[in-house]
Formats: structure tokens, sequence, C-alpha cells
């Protein structure tokens, strides 16, 4: 015999603005089955949920239904409560009147009877709950963070430090990531190396760390406290324990004509390779693709010049299979190429240069060695013209949303060729200049009031070439609106942060979901930025949208201390809404007939197979078996199962039917 | 024909199966199952164009299997359900002995499933083009009309589930019409019932059915249930690549590949 009790949450004005609370506590009071109803200002509040414990206990509830918010904001909340007036948790159910009802609806009669009839739905599953309880699944204490730049770099620290595990996964030859490339850092342009390599240091010696570069993610299986990763460890075509770095191979090497990934293509690099001085490893890697033994079979100078024989040409990519609990993903971001719009000349002015290329001109690691110079004569530019949201803000050719960071490097840009061209003269173009940030405002003013860069509201129309000098149009839209044209040496244009080419393919071998312009999706904008939908996986850094280097370590400590959180028991305890296979008497044993539909359509690797078997131990049917430890409850088997032999338990099929029922026999 | 005679007995005598299902002379000008157990019944076997039941559906019958191991005559249709059956992991290689045939009645030995696999590759599903232009007519019906053809084509079931019998992947031990706890599908044969039942049987065979049309030639009303099946086929070759049974590419519509087209979700 059920004992309902309902309670109807105003949740402030939330609800009850548009809902008749009154009312439908009223309705619900009238249910078969209902022997408590009421509504309450605020349910989740102490007060609130002592009148749902009071209720249970006066009334011998063996079942509640509270009409307020999501289950994603408060179920824990009223199960708890239920729970410590001792009903199983699971025998609480929700009813969203707020984002199913009064948040999307105007008040009328017709909403309430809406909030009325989802009451109903709930009161008729709730009838056939059954008391569950949590499972209890191991917790594997190693992280894989994959992404070596800043903000996996900070996370492997943190959890590291905490006394974890790590395997830190790099697709690049060394860890560093986009900031290694960068000269100064705003707003206090110190030295992006040399803030950054003691860091990269510290990873590689980190007893905890385990490094593996030129490496990438295959496959990702399992769940939270669970995971199996299958790594693939490129072939580096070297014995990294017989090479010591010595760099002999990288200056002997006869292909030396490649455009250097870390240099933005403004400098050369050979076919062996070690991405930059201060890399981590400091050990070298032949590309393939460029090197002339493996194009044209032969040359081998480089396998000649080894003091250490460490060449190893036959070496092939190699897959590891490594068990972890959590997984941090720091994939981090990439420029749009602006040769959308060919109206800056990109590609075909070799002094129109991307934000990223600047930095490198900038940087005294660079191929200048940190002295502005044009790529295509060596001069020294006299006008440098910077044209901020190249590509950011713009719908129709670009991206919509702003890139965050160009408003901020652009600024520094021109400080940091003031610096070093103290006669030059540098213009932006802006659109707004955001600098929101500690400091960031003043860092701005600086560059207009000291460094005297000449800021133009407005966008830029043409850039073309005339008499080597590139000829910039555009228009001052503040107060004047007039055309302006500067005849500049140099173009900077602050490309687009965008997402990295191989992210949705990423985010679809570790199933976690992704927004339209590939970034990485959180869990919540608000109360879960670090959390992806998939329990275990947690973000760090601009692989989730653009992100300056303060806010990337940040989050990547954030998410590091998500893993430490959850490493920090020994056992997760999850909730028990999994499926289940069912079982019926003989000769039938299971309705499952088992053809594994289930077990490919399962996103989680969680279906097996049982063998039942009678008294003497002979098979008499093969089924599907779901493992408790890896199923999330998706319910994506239950559709697929033709026979209905699976079912999620706290959603059965029984539930749901009688919740379309409930519906359907609306008066 | 002697040669197929031939080799059932053959197998019967040495024992390597127990029953050798095949098509005999029926009632009139039409052709029935049999279940030779013994060398004498072979004589019986015929094979002509006649010969179009789809025998799989008895592999994974109860009470054929307990008759023991088969050997079962198959033309390209029961080839065809005997790879989904496998790929469904309903039968295993060494369940059966498949005694496959060509429509000029040649024989042809299959050591494995994969070699039918790659004997299917030249005996591909083409849905003739009169069904496709019935299937695209119906499709261009404004949806009122469209739910009234149904309706109308329909009416005349009356819940026999021949349909379900004569189909060699209606093989569930309890089928969901039959489940009423809880009910979903309304067991009367009121227009609802039978819409709900149809719609069920096509969503069921999506992305399975190999277009044998055993349902369509079961049904005593000549209702043309195939053509919900054969757009199906459709629908999951437009939207995954390919029809037919494969080993390799599994269940179409439970596994997931990158390339994917998908385009009804993006």
């Amino acid at each position: 015999m059920s004992k309902i009790g309902v309670f109807i949450c105003h949740c402030g004005e939330n609800i009850s603005a548009t809902v008749d609370v009154a009312r439908v506590a009223e309705a619900a009071g009238q249910l078969e089955g209902v022997a408590f109803s009421t509504d309450y200002k605020y349910m989740c509040s102490d007060p609130g949920q002592t009148m749902i414990k009071q209720a249970i206990k006066e009334n011998g509830l063996n079942g509640v239904v509270v009409g307020s918010c999501s289950p994603r904001m408060h179920e824990p909340t009223f199960r708890k409560a239920c729970q410590e007036a001792g009903l199983n948790p699971f025998m609480c159910e929700m009813a969203n009147l707020r984002e199913h009802c009064s948040w999307v609806h105007d008040k009328s009669e017709a909403t309430t009877q809406k909030a009325i009839d989802l009451v109903r739905t709930l009161v008729e599953k709730v009838k056939l709950n059954k008391p569950l309880f949590s499972i209890q699944v191991p917790v594997t204490k190693t992280a894989l963070v994959i992404g070596g730049g800043i903000a996996g770099i900070q996370a492997s620290l943190d959890i590291a430090s905490a006394g974890h595990q790590v395997i830190l996964v790099e697709k690049d030859p060394s860890i560093g990531g986009h900031m290694s490339q960068l000269s100064e850092t705003f707003p206090t342009l110190d030295c992006s190396q040399c803030i950054l390599t003691p860091r990269m240091v510290e990873v590689a010696q980190h007893p905890n760390i385990k490094l593996m570069t030129y490496a990438e993610l295959e496959k990702l299986e399992g769940s939270i406290g669970n995971f199996k990763a299958t790594i693939r460890k490129k072939a580096k075509s070297i014995d990294e324990d017989l090479c010591n770095g010595c760099g002999t191979c990288t200056t002997k090497c006869p292909t030396k004509k490649i455009p250097s990934e870390f240099n933005t293509g403004l400098g050369m690099r050979t076919a062996i390779y070690v991405p930059f001085p201060q890399a981590v490893p400091n050990k070298p890697v032949i590309d393939k693709e460029n090197c002339s033994y493996y194009q044209k079979g032969k040359c081998k100078v480089c396998e000649k010049v080894c003091p250490t024989g460490a060449i190893r040409f036959d070496q092939e990519d190699e897959l590891v299979e490594l068990e972890v609990g959590a997984v941090v993903i720091a994939t981090g971001f990439d420029i749009m190429q602006p040769s959308g719009f060919p109206e800056y000349g990109y590609g075909k002015y070799k002094d129109v240069i991307t934000g990223l290329q600047f930095e490198r001109l900038a940087s005294a690691s660079g191929p200048t060695l940190g002295e502005i110079r044009r790529p295509s004569d060596g001069k020294i530019p006299e006008k440098i013209v910077f044209v901020a949201c190249a590509g950011s803000r713009d719908p129709a050719k670009g991206v919509p949303y702003c890139s965050k960071i160009c408003c901020m490097y652009t600024a520094k840009h021109a400080m940091l060729y003031q610096h070093k061209v103290h006669h030059g003269k540098s213009y932006i173009f802006y659109m707004d200049i955001r600098a929101a940030g500690k400091n960031y405002e003043e860092f701005v003013r600086r560059a207009i009031v000291e460094d005297e860069v000449n800021y133009i509201r407005g966008r830029v129309s043409k850039v073309y070439e005339e008499n080597g000098k590139l000829i910039v149009k555009g228009v001052d839209t503040l107060l004047s609106a007039k055309p302006v044209e500067i005849e500049a040496d140099m173009v900077v244009l602050a490309s687009a942060a965008v997402a990295n080419p191989g992210a949705e393919a990423l985010a679809q071998k570790m199933h976690v979901s992704y927004d339209s312009y590939n970034f990485f999706s959180e869990a919540h904008p608000k109360l879960k930025p670090v959390e992806t939908n998939t329990a275990g996986i947690f973000l760090a850094g601009a692989c989730q949208a653009p992100k300056d280097i303060p806010e990337t370590v940040s989050q990547a400590s954030g998410a590091a201390s998500k893993v430490i959180i959850l490493f920090s028991k020994d056992e997760l305890s999850r909730d028990p809404l999994i499926a289940v296979v069912n079982r019926s008497p003989a000769p039938v044993f299971s309705t499952c007939v088992g053809c594994f539909m289930c077990a490919s359509a399962c996103p989680y690797q969680a279906i097996g197979e049982e063998l039942i078997t009678n008294r003497q131990g002979k098979v008499i049917k093969k089924v599907a078996k779901v493992n408790p430890g890896l199923c999330q409850g998706c319910g994506t088997c239950v559709a697929f199962c033709r026979s209905k032999s699976i079912d999620i338990q706290g959603y059965s099929n029984e539930q749901m039917c009688a919740e379309v029922i409930a519906l359907l026999n609306h008066e | 024909m002697s040669e197929l005679i031939k080799k059932a007995a053959a197998l019967l005598e040495s024992k390597s199966v127990q029953v050798v299902i095949g098509y005999g002379k029926g009632t009139g000008n039409r052709t029935r199952t049999i279940f030779a157990t013994q060398v004498t019944e072979c004589e019986n076997l015929i094979f002509d164009s006649r010969c179009v039941q789809n025998l799989a559906v008895y592999l994974t019958k109860l009470e054929i299997k307990k008759l023991g191991k088969p050997a079962i005559v198959a033309p390209v249709p029961v080839l065809r359900s005997i790879l989904q059956l496998a790929v469904e992991n309903q039968i295993t290689e060494s369940d059966l002995v498949i005694l496959g045939i060509t429509s000029e009645s040649e024989l042809i030995d299959f050591e494995s499933f994969a070699a039918i696999e790659t004997f299917l590759t030249t005996h591909k599903i083409e849905i003739e083009e009169k069904y496709t232009k019935t299937i695209d007519a119906i499709k261009a019906m404004p949806v009122a009309e469209r739910f009234a053809y149904w309706v109308k084509e329909l009416e005349s079931c009356f819940k026999c589930y021949a349909c379900r019998g004569a189909c060699p992947l209606c093989y569930c031990t309890r089928c969901t019409v039959d489940d009423n706890q809880p009910q979903w599908i309304s067991v009367a044969s009121h227009p609802l019932g039978n819409l709900e039942w149809h719609i069920m049987r096509a969503m069921h065979l999506a992305g399975r059915c190999t277009d044998c049309e055993a349902c369509y030639n079961a049904c005593p009303m000549g209702i043309p249930i195939h053509l919900l099946t054969k757009s199906m086929l459709q629908d999951v070759a437009d939207n995954f690549g390919s029809y037919g049974p494969s080993l390799d590419k599994q269940n179409t519509l439970s596994s997931f590949k990158p390339d994917d087209k998908e385009s009804f979700i993006r």
C-alpha cells in the first residue's frame, strides 16, 4: 500500500509566481496513494527538509515526491533528507516544476495544470520504486593528463605533489605548449620561457610523473575511478635510454630547410630535431615525413655521427595500455590561419604575420634572437600596424566569440616593439579594448600613455603592397569617422584562437561533450567549470575556451584538486541507477536472447557475457551481463533491447510506462 | 538435384548432422519445408524457383534445435539470414552445415561464415525499382495522407503474427508484444494496435533486415509490410553507409563509426 508524501516548493517566487502551488499541493493530495501533501517557500532550506523528515515519520510515508527544481540541483539534498528519516533514498523522486514548468511558461491555468501533471507522473512512478543501494567501486589512484602545455604541466605537478601518480601525455616531441613559444607575458612582461622552463624541468624530474612525449591517446574505456587508456607512443626513431641529447645529429642532418613548427615557419629545422633548445625531454625525434632516409632510402648521417648509437630506424609505434582513475584534458588551442581574410594579405605578403609569429620575432629564443625584423628582408620595421579581432567576433568569416587574449597580447606586442624600436610607430586597429583582469587595464593604459601606441577604433578594410610598403586602409570610427591610410612596414594580425583540429575526434574517443566550436564542454558553466559531463574526466586550460595564462593555471589547479578529491578515498560510492538484465523462471531463465547488440551499443563497454548453467554445470543459456562498476545508466542498451530484457534500476520499463499512462490519462 | 540429395544423404549417413532442413513438394504446386532425419527422407528434397521460404527461421527454433545438428539448404536469401544470425551471436560455425545453392541449383560449400560474406559481396541486396518507386511515392505523401494510407493498408491485419513467425530474425524468446508488464503495444487488432505492432516490427528490424520478404510472403492478407522494412533498409544505407549483414561491420545501428553521416543530429 503506497503512502506517498508530496512536497511542493515555491522556490522563493521562482515557481510560485507562475504556478498556483497551493492548488498543485491540493490536487496532489487527492491522488490515490498520496497520504500527505503540502507546499512551502523553500523546501531545500533546513525547515523545509525538517518538514519532509517529520512527515515521513508521522505519516509512515514509503515514498516521497518533491515538486521543485531540477534533480540536478537538489536531488542529493532531498534523498539525503529522506535517508535521515529512515526511508531508502531512492524512494524519493523530484518533479521538476521550475526548469520544466515555471521558468518556461507564463502564469496561466495551463501552467498550473502542467505542474499537477508533472507531480502526478512522479507519484505513479514512486509507487513502483524499489529500495536501491549504492555501489562501491575501487579507485585507481593514477591520473592521466593529456597535453603538456602550461595547463597540463600545472595539473600534473599539483596531482603529483599530492602524492598520486601522473602520466602526462604530449603529442609533440617536447612539453611546453604554446606558452613556450611566447616572448614576454602580460601584464608584467616577464619572460615566458623563464617562468615556464623550471616547471618543465620539474615535471621531468618529479618522481610521481611519468612523461610520455610524442604520444597520443588512442582509446579510452571504462569509467570514473577505473579507466583503461591506450596510448600510442609514436616512433621517435631513437633509443631514449641511449641518447644523451648531445645534439650532434641535429647539427649534421643534411635536411635543414624544414619550416620549424615551434618558430611558426619563420625559422628552419632539420629532419632529426629538438623543437627548441629548452625542450623537455631534450632528446631529438626523426620527422619521417621529411627525413631523406625514410623518404628516399638513403642518408643515415645521424646514425653515423651518433656517439652512443641511439638511432633506431626500425622503431615502430608502440601501444601502451594504462589503468587510470581520472583524466585531465589539457590539449590547448590553435591559431586560426587568417587565410580566410584575403583583404589582410596574409600569405600573399611576407610581412603580414600572425600574433603568434610576432611572439617568435620578439622572443630571445626566436629566429631573429629577439630583434623585431621583417620576414621579407630582415629590416627593422619603422611602422607596425596591429589588427585586433582578425577573425574573432566575426560571425560572417571568422568565429563569433571573443578570443579573449588578443586585446592584451596586442597591447603587449605594441609595447615590446616600442621598447625595442624606440623611434618606431605602432598603430592598433581595434573594436573594443577588453582588458578585464588584474592589472590589465593599467597595462593597456601604459601602452597608450607611456609607450605612445596609437589606438585607432575601427576596422581595416584592405592591406596591399606599394613600393615595398604595406598600405593599410582602414577607418577611425571615433568622433570623426574618417578614413585612415597608414604606410606600414609590417602588419600583425591578432588571429582568432580556435579549438585544436583533433579536438572533436578526441572528444568522441573519450565520450565527452563539446560545443559547436569543438571546444570541450564543462558540466556546468558556473558551478562545474572544470568537470565534463563524463564523471572522472576534467578540463584544464584553453581546450575549453580561449584563456590567458593566469586563468589556465588556476583552472589546471582546480582540475587537479578535483582529481585529488577523487583520489582521497579508496572506494567510490556510485548511484545504483544502472542497467540490469532480467531473470525469469525456467525454462526461459532470462528473456535475453544473447544477440549482444547492447554490448556494441554500450558507450562504456559495460556489457559482457554470462553463462546460465544448470545444477550439473551444463550451460543452458548465454545472456548479456552488465558490469555494475562500468555502467553509467545511460539507457542506450534498454532502447536497443528488442525483447525489453534490460531495465535501468530506478527507471524501469514499468515505471516509465506508468509515467506515460499517468500523463495520457489526463481528465 | 541428385547432387543435393546425395550430399544430404551422405551427411546423415556419416552422422555429421542429425537433420537436413530443406524444401520438399507440398500440396498442389506449392513447396513445404521438410526436416529429413533419415537417409531415405532425403529423396524428397527439391530445389527450384518456387522454393522461396526462408529456412533460416528454423535454426533458432527450440523444437528444431532438439533434433540435433542441422544441415540447411541455403539459397542466397537464407545465406544472408544465416550471416545476420551469426552477427547476432545466434549461431556459430560448428552449429550447422550449410548446403549453399545458387538459383541455377549449383551447390556451393561454405567453410566459414566469412566465406558466406565473401560470396555475398557478389550478391548484394538490391531493392527493385518498383519498390523504390512505391516507397518514394508514399514518402512524398503529406503526413495525413500517409497516415491514412497505412491505416487503410493495415486495416485487414488481425495480428496472426505470421510475419513474426516467418522472419528468421524474430527469434526472441519473449516478444515485446507478448509482454504485459508493462503492456507497451496494445494487443487488440484495432487501427492503433495494428499500427503500433507494425511500426515496432519494422523498427526492431532496422539495420538487421536482410530483405528476404518472408514476412510479406507469409501474410495471409497480403499487406505490403515489406515496404516498411525496405524503406528502413534505404534509410540505414543513407545514414550509415551500406546495408546487408557483415561480420566486420557488426550491427549497423549499435556501432559507432567516426565517418557515420549522422546528418539527422548535426
